[in-house]
């Protein structure tokens, strides 16, 4: 079990407050005035100890990495433009399947490599992959210094891992590695 | 606004329909996938009643619903997957 | 105002409606997967957005909204680390998949390992 660092404690910490303020309804308060001190005061002891307790296992790598304004203004542009548009033509092509009388599925796991190095960002690709209806992230591994996915596809186009992983990536990837490296 | 309350229905209506799918579904997957999507479902209607009626009462059930939704259907995978 | 908020909702609606129909009628367990994740993003998103614009400028409420972006962002988060983990427990929980299916790269690996 690795031991947790200080940043990893720190960014935990800060995490859980801002929930902490979501659920209690103080943080418009704090902005209006009114907001009761002792609920501020609890919240923060409280997540001090979720952070020292669960931070090691959230946290592994450099905690404020997002911490920089390109990166974060790179981030919010996929969040806010490229994800979404990626999300609409996956969704409508996914519902069309399902309403369509002779259920055109063709489903297949096909394996597909990916180029990306750092933890946050594998972990930020895959969850974009399972996001989009109609593939799946089932598993991850890593042989001879390549990653690969093992993806389940509703409709396998293609068997080879190259051409499948530019259909389902499309141009998520590029951008992940835009923020991330 | 009373075609709000006539959308949080629609919801409920769906989230019925699911349980067809719950209680035919040949295997345990698609019993965990299909209470998944009736908990999203169902917090998607108690959404709109907060909005219809105006008390945020119902938007903090609705986390609470969806925090409980997450973390079942994640042990129920867990024990599938044999690790639990 | 009202008609947009009207109309973020239906769409939330059609769309899980697809993934319901979906859900009923696909051949086996991870084709049913893909389905619910239909539910889960723009079933979710469109009554997110419809809620922030009413309680915004309707309700005039501000805990109202504050609180249904960050329910959002939990839905966002939450939904493909859940519809992962259900699809991995079954592969190992060695639920079949429907006699369509094209191929299957992971389970020649497992058996290779093996």
């Amino acid at each position: 079990m690795k031991k947790s660092s200080f940043g990893s404690v720190i960014s935990t910490a800060i995490l859980c407050y801002l929930f902490w303020l979501l659920i209690t309804g103080q943080i418009v308060q704090i902005f209006t005035g009114g907001a009761s001190v002792q609920v501020l005061i609890a919240g923060v002891l409280v997540s001090i100890l979720v952070g020292a307790f669960s931070g090691r296992f959230f946290i592994h790598e450099s905690p404020f990495y997002l911490w920089n304004p390109k990166r974060f203004f790179t981030f919010l542009v996929y969040c806010i433009c490229i994800f979404p548009i990626e999300l609409f033509k996956a969704n409508v092509d996914v519902a069309k399947r399902a309403f369509s009388p002779s259920l055109p599925v063709n489903p297949g796991i096909v394996k597909i490599p990916v180029d990306v190095k750092s933890e946050y960002a594998q972990s930020m690709v895959a969850n974009s992959i399972t996001l989009t209806p109609g593939t799946i992230t089932m598993d991850i591994v890593e042989e001879e210094g390549q990653t690969y996915y093992y993806i389940h596809w509703i409709d396998v186009a293609t068997e080879d891992g190259r051409e499948a992983g530019d259909a389902i990536k499309g141009t998520m990837e590029k951008w992940i590695r835009r923020i991330w490296e | 606004m009373s075609e709000l309350i006539f959308f949080a229905i629609c919801f409920i209506v769906m989230a019925l329909c699911l349980l067809i799918r719950f209680i035919i579904g040949p295997s345990v997957a698609d019993r965990a996938v299909a209470a998944d999507s009736i908990d999203i479902l169902a917090d998607m209607a108690l959404i709109i009643f907060a909005l219809y009626s105006g008390r945020s009462v119902f938007l903090d059930i609705a986390f609470i619903t969806a925090i409980l939704g997450f973390v079942g259907s994640t042990i129920v995978a867990r024990y599938l997957e044999g690790r639990l | 105002m009202r008609i947009a908020i009207d109309v973020f909702i239906v769409f939330s609606i059609i769309f899980a409606l697809a993934g319901v129909i979906g859900m009923l009628r696909m051949p086996d367990a991870y084709c049913r997967m893909q389905s619910s994740t239909n539910i889960a993003t723009f079933g979710v998103l469109g009554v997110i957005i419809g809620g922030v614009l009413y309680s915004a400028f309707i309700l005039h409420d501000g805990g109202m909204t504050v609180k249904l972006i960050g329910m959002g962002v939990f839905y966002i988060i939450t939904a493909p680390i859940s519809g992962h983990a259900i699809a991995k427990g079954a592969y190992h929980h060695r639920v079949e998949m429907d006699e369509k299916t094209v191929c299957d790269a992971y389970g020649e690996d497992m058996v290779e390992e093996e």
